[in-house]
C-alpha cells in the first residue's frame, strides 16, 4: 500500500507551557509544498516533527506511513535543511558532503558528492574549505548534502535565505526538478515572495496554528484582496477627510490626532485617489472641477501616507479570520 | 512505499568521519594549549627532581605521588574532560550536530565512536606523560613496576572520564564546568574526605586499578579491581545507550539562526 510522504494528524508540540505547534492536519506529498508564516510561527519545530527530531506532544507525524520518531532509517529517504549556515568550516565543501554520504551509507561516496555538487553548480568551489563561503554558497553546499543520497522527501528551512535573486532561480528550478521527478518538498517561509511561483500548495502558519492551506494561488488573491488601512498626514485632515469619504474604494476614515486613518479595498487606486483629493479634483479628473457654482476647493498638502497593516503577521491575521 | 528500507551502514567509514569531525573540534589554540600545560606539569617535575639526584630522595615515592596526583587527579580527568565534551558541546552550540543525526548512522555508534576518540587520546597522552616523567625521573628502570601500573591505570581512567564527560556534553549546556566540579570538587575533595564516596570516583577505581600492579606503597581500603572494572563498563554502557537515545532528539542550540 502507498503513503503519502508526510502526514500531520491533529499534531501539536509544546515547551513547557509555550504552545509552539496547535493541532495541525496536513499531508505533503510528491511536489512542492510551502509552509508559510512569520518567524516563531512553529515551522522549524514543524519540520524537526517532520524529521523525527521532535516526538508531537499529542497527535501523530507519519513519514510514508511510519513514526519518524526515533527511527534514523527514515533518513534514506528523508533530508533536512535548516536554517542555521553552521557547517564544520574546515572541511571543503566536498569533504563534508562526502562525509554526509558516508553517514548515511552510500556505496559510491564520491561519485554521489560530486553528482549533488554539480547540481547544486557548486563543482568549481568544491575542494575550498567551507569557512570562506558566502551565506549563498554555505546554503548551496547545504542542498547539495541534503540531496547528495536523492531523498524522495525533502524538508527545507528558510532554504532561500541569502541568495541572490539568480542563486534563488538556480535553486527553484533545481526543488522545482526534483518535485517533476516525483520528490516531495515541503519548504518554510516567512517571505510570501519568495515562494511565489514554486509552490503549488500552501501551509499557512499563524501562532502555531494552520491559518490556511490550499492552493497557492486563491490564497494569494485572499492576501491582496483584503482591505488595507491606509495612514495619511496632511495639512487639513478634517478637510481631506470629507472628500475621501466620497469615494466608492474608502470604506472608512478616522480622525487620529494629526492624521487619518483610512481603509480601503484598493491600496494602489487609494494612492492616486488621495493624491486627486488633496488637490481638490474630482475622481477621474485631470483639472479641478469648473462649475461656476461650486467655490475652487483648497489644495490640501500631503505629509504622508504609509500602509499600516503590511506585514506578514496583519496578512496572516486576516487570513485567519476569513477562512 | 515504506520509510525502513534496508539501510547500509559504513561502520569504519562513519567511524572514520566522526573522528575527523571530532578530530577538528580539538585543534582549537586554547584546548591545545590546556593540554600541552597538563601534559608537561608531571614532567617538568620530574626533571627538578632528577637535578637534584640523590638530595630528591626515593624516586618510587616521587613517582607514586606524582602519577596519583598530577596525572591521575589533574591531567587525565581534564584531558578527557576538554577532549569528551570538546565535539558534542561545540555542535549542539553551532548546530552542526544536526549532521550527524539527520543520518542513517545508529546513533548508539556515534557516542561510542566519540567515547573511543576521546578515550584514547586521552590514555595515550596522559601514558605519554606517565613514561616521559618515568623515565625522566628514575631512567629507563621501572623501580617496582610503578611506571608500567600507572600506565595500565590512565588508559584505564581515559575510557572511564571519556565516557562521563561526553553524557555531560550531551546531557548539559554547562558540561565543561559540570566536569570540572566533578573533578575538583567531587574527586579532588569529598571523595578522598568520604571514604564511601571512593566507590562514586573515577580517580579512586584508577588508584584500585594502579594498586595491585604495582609492589610501591599506595593508598590503602581502594575500591577492588573488579569493582573499578564492572563500573567503569557499566559507565560506558550507560552513556552509549542513553547517549544515543539522547540523539534522537538532540539538544541543538536553535534550528533557525
Amino acid at each position: 500500500m502507498s503513503h503519502p510522504a508526510l502526514v500531520f494528524e491533529n499534531v501539536s508540540h509544546w515547551y513547557g507551557d509555550v504552545v509552539a505547534v496547535n493541532d495541525i492536519t496536513a499531508t505533503v506529498d510528491a511536489g512542492i509544498t510551502g509552509l508559510l508564516g512569520p518567524n516563531g510561527a512553529g515551522k522549524s519545530t514543524l519540520l524537526q516533527m517532520a524529521a523525527g527530531l521532535l516526538p508531537p506532544s499529542s497527535g501523530s507525524v507519519r513519514v510514508y506511513g511510519e513514526v519518524p520518531h526515533e527511527r534514523p532509517q527514515i533518513f534514506s529517504r528523508v533530508a533536512l535543511v535548516p536554517e542555521r549556515e553552521a557547517l564544520p568550516g574546515m572541511l571543503t565543501a566536498r569533504a563534508f558532503v562526502e562525509a554526509r554520504a558516508t553517514l548515511l551509507g552510500l556505496p559510491d561516496v564520491r561519485l554521489a558528492a560530486a553528482r549533488a555538487l554539480d547540481q547544486v553548480e557548486m563543482a568549481s568551489a568544491a575542494d575550498r574549505p567551507v569557512q570562506e563561503f558566502s551565506k549563498g554558497m554555505r546554503q548551496r553546499t547545504k542542498l547539495a548534502a541534503a540531496l547528495v543520497h536523492e531523498p524522495s522527501l525533502v524538508l527545507l528551512d528558510e532554504p532561500f535565505n541569502g541568495l541572490d535573486p539568480r542563486q534563488r532561480l538556480h535553486m527553484m528550478q533545481l526543488l522545482e526538478q526534483r518535485a517533476d521527478a516525483g520528490v516531495a518538498v515541503l519548504l518554510s517561509s516567512h517571505i510570501l515572495e519568495e515562494i511565489e511561483g514554486v509552490a503549488a500548495r500552501i501551509l499557512v502558519m499563524l501562532s502555531g496554528r494552520l491559518a490556511a492551506s490550499g492552493d497557492y494561488r486563491a490564497l494569494r488573491r485572499m492576501m491582496t484582496d483584503r482591505p488595507h488601512t491606509v495612514r495619511v498626514r496632511a495639512s487639513d485632515v478634517r478637510a481631506l477627510a470629507a472628500r475621501l469619504v466620497a469615494d466608492p474604494i474608502v470604506l472608512g476614515v478616522e480622525v487620529d490626532a494629526d492624521a487619518l486613518l483610512v481603509r480601503t479595498t484598493d491600496y494602489a487606486a487609494f494612492s492616486r485617489h488621495v493624491l486627486q483629493a488633496a488637490m481638490g479634483l474630482p475622481y477621474g479628473a485631470a483639472s479641478p472641477a469648473s462649475s461656476p457654482h461650486t467655490p475652487p476647493a483648497v489644495p490640501i498638502t500631503l505629509l504622508g501616507i504609509e500602509p499600516t497593516d503590511e506585514s506578514l503577521e496583519h496578512v496572516f491575521a486576516y487570513l485567519v479570520e476569513h477562512r | 512505499m515504506s520509510a525502513s528500507t534496508a539501510v547500509r551502514v559504513n561502520w569504519l567509514g562513519s567511524a572514520r568521519v566522526l573522528v575527523r569531525l571530532a578530530w577538528a573540534r580539538t585543534g582549537g589554540t586554547l584546548l591545545v594549549t590546556g593540554l600541552v600545560v597538563l601534559l608537561l606539569l608531571p614532567m617538568v617535575f620530574a626533571m627538578i627532581f632528577a637535578s637534584r639526584g640523590s638530595l630528591s630522595g626515593d624516586p618510587v615515592e616521587f613517582l607514586v605521588r606524582s602519577y596519583d596526583s598530577l596525572l591521575g587527579g589533574m591531567a587525565t580527568p581534564l584531558i578527557a574532560l576538554l577532549l569528551g565534551t570538546s565535539a558534542f558541546s561545540a555542535e549542539s552550540e553551532d548546530g552542526t550536530l544536526l549532521y550527524l543525526v539527520t543520518t542513517t548512522t545508529p546513533r548508539w555508534w556515534i557516542v561510542l565512536v566519540r567515547v573511543c576518540f576521546a578515550a584514547v587520546l586521552t590514555g595515550a597522552l596522559s601514558a605519554l606523560a606517565v613514561w616521559g616523567t618515568g623515565t625522566l625521573a628514575a631512567g629507563s628502570s621501572d623501580p617496582e613496576g610503578v611506571t608500567t601500573a600507572y600506565t595500565v591505570s590512565v588508559f584505564f581512567g581515559g575510557f572511564t572520564y571519556a565516557a562521563l564527560f561526553t553524557a555531560l556534553a550531551l546531557f548539559t549546556r554547562r558540561a565543561l564546568v559540570s566536569g570540572l566540579v566533578y573533578v575538583l570538587f567531587w574527586e579532588g575533595a569529598l571523595s578522598d574526605l568520604f571514604p564511601a564516596l571512593q566507590y562514586l570516583s573515577v580517580r579512586q577505581w584508577m588508584r584500585g586499578i594502579a594498586a595491585p600492579l604495582t609492589s610501591a606503597d599506595t593508598p590503602a581500603d581502594l575500591p577492588s579491581v573488579t569493582y573499578a572494572l564492572v563500573a567503569a563498563s557499566l559507565l560506558v554502557l550507560v552513556t552509549v545507550y542513553t547517549g544515543g537515545r539522547k540523539l534522537h532528539g538532540p539538544r541543538i542550540s536553535r534550528m533557525g539562526t
